[in-house]
């Protein structure tokens, strides 16, 4: 059987694809349109290697990761196979877990320079022709920023305090008009009559 | 960026260095401003044309954020291109600016800094371009 394998490589990392045509599909004897196993290897980090899903798992994260980064967001991104995820000290704090029992899950750190190679080699395999993985599935679906979307953290810091200041404001204004009805009552209740020198005053 | 554009076959959107200086100058936070329309295709274009520099200038920016990865033990690079950058703000920003101030403060410009030039590393690859057009669409 003829077996297929196709680097690519960017600065510290390599990205190995194994695989065989798909005679069904017309594919050359040079094409990989089923991929038997793949390897990702990054300068002084363990080596990951795994099957089709694992790969599909991996790019999808980091394709999501590279557009939350592109647009200043902070999203968490966990799946069953990856956890992927920026730490306070600027560094991706990678989780890969295995289908396998009983094997813990591999724990990796990189920082944005390997990142961005990775990034680099999965475009490299997007643009590669010869190997026939859809991508269409892979690409992030971030929802944009619409009129509904508001982050809660801004949300409290920005709307809160002027809504409470309104409401001490109201408070403050209801407490002043009760008084001031209740001396206008007080006034109606007391008329003055004059007339020339006789002053009468009559309580009601 | 002129001889770029050329490479690209865009000399329809930008015939000259001026037309490119002018679109330039569009920047708000710049010391001469000068407000020009920017139709889609010459947004387009600058999409295209900071890709492909990206890509040409790759090695340096991957040196860059590696400096910045690794500060304790390299912390040269990155201090020279942090200091080169605000030299030149400096020099070609409006500095009464708030936003400017940030900009050249050596505490406050790092993460600004730091996501330029990821922006730049993830542009530079052959989806570069659709990447940044994707996050444009998506702002």
């Amino acid at each position: 059987m003829l077996h297929n394998k196709y680097s690519f490589n960017q600065s510290s990392t390599e990205l190995v694809i194994f695989g065989l045509p798909d005679y069904s599909n017309n594919d050359n004897n040079d094409n990989i349109s089923i991929v038997s196993s793949w390897k990702l290897s990054i300068i002084n980090k363990p080596e990951i290697e795994g099957s089709i899903d694992h790969l599909k798992s991996v790019i999808k994260a980091f394709y999501k990761c590279a557009a939350l980064a592109l647009l200043d967001r902070e999203e968490k991104i966990e799946s069953e196979l990856i956890d992927l995820n920026l730490d306070e000290s600027g560094s991706y704090r990678i989780t890969l877990k295995s289908t396998k029992p009983n094997v813990k899950p591999l724990k990796l750190k990189i920082g944005y320079a390997e990142f961005s190679d990775i990034i680099n080699c999965f475009d490299q395999l997007k643009n590669f022709n010869k190997i026939k993985i859809d991508f269409n599935e892979l690409l992030p679906k971030i929802q944009k920023k619409s009129f509904l979307y508001f982050d809660k953290n801004k949300f409290s810091n920005t709307i809160i305090p002027p809504l409470l200041a309104l409401f001490t404001i109201s408070i403050f204004a209801f407490i002043s008009i009760y008084f001031f009805e209740n001396k206008s009552n007080r006034n109606k209740n007391i008329s003055m009559i004059s007339n020339n020198s006789n002053i009468v005053i009559k309580i009601k | 960026m002129f001889a770029i554009s050329n490479k690209l076959n865009l000399q329809h959107l930008f015939p000259s260095k001026v037309s490119i200086w002018k679109l330039r100058s569009n920047n708000p936070m710049r010391k001469s401003q000068n407000f020009t329309n920017i139709n889609i295709e010459q947004f387009d274009g600058l999409i295209k044309i900071t890709s492909e520099m990206s890509k040409y200038l790759y090695p340096y920016i991957r040196a860059i954020v590696s400096s910045k990865d690794n500060y304790l033990n390299k912390p040269e690079l990155w201090n020279d291109f942090q200091t080169r950058f605000i030299d030149l703000i400096e020099e070609r920003f409006n500095t009464e600016s708030i936003i400017v101030k940030n900009l050249i403060n050596y505490d406050f410009n790092k993460d600004y800094i730091t996501r330029i030039l990821l922006t730049l590393s993830l542009a530079s690859s052959e989806e570069g371009y659709n990447r940044l057009r994707f996050v444009f669409a998506n702002l």
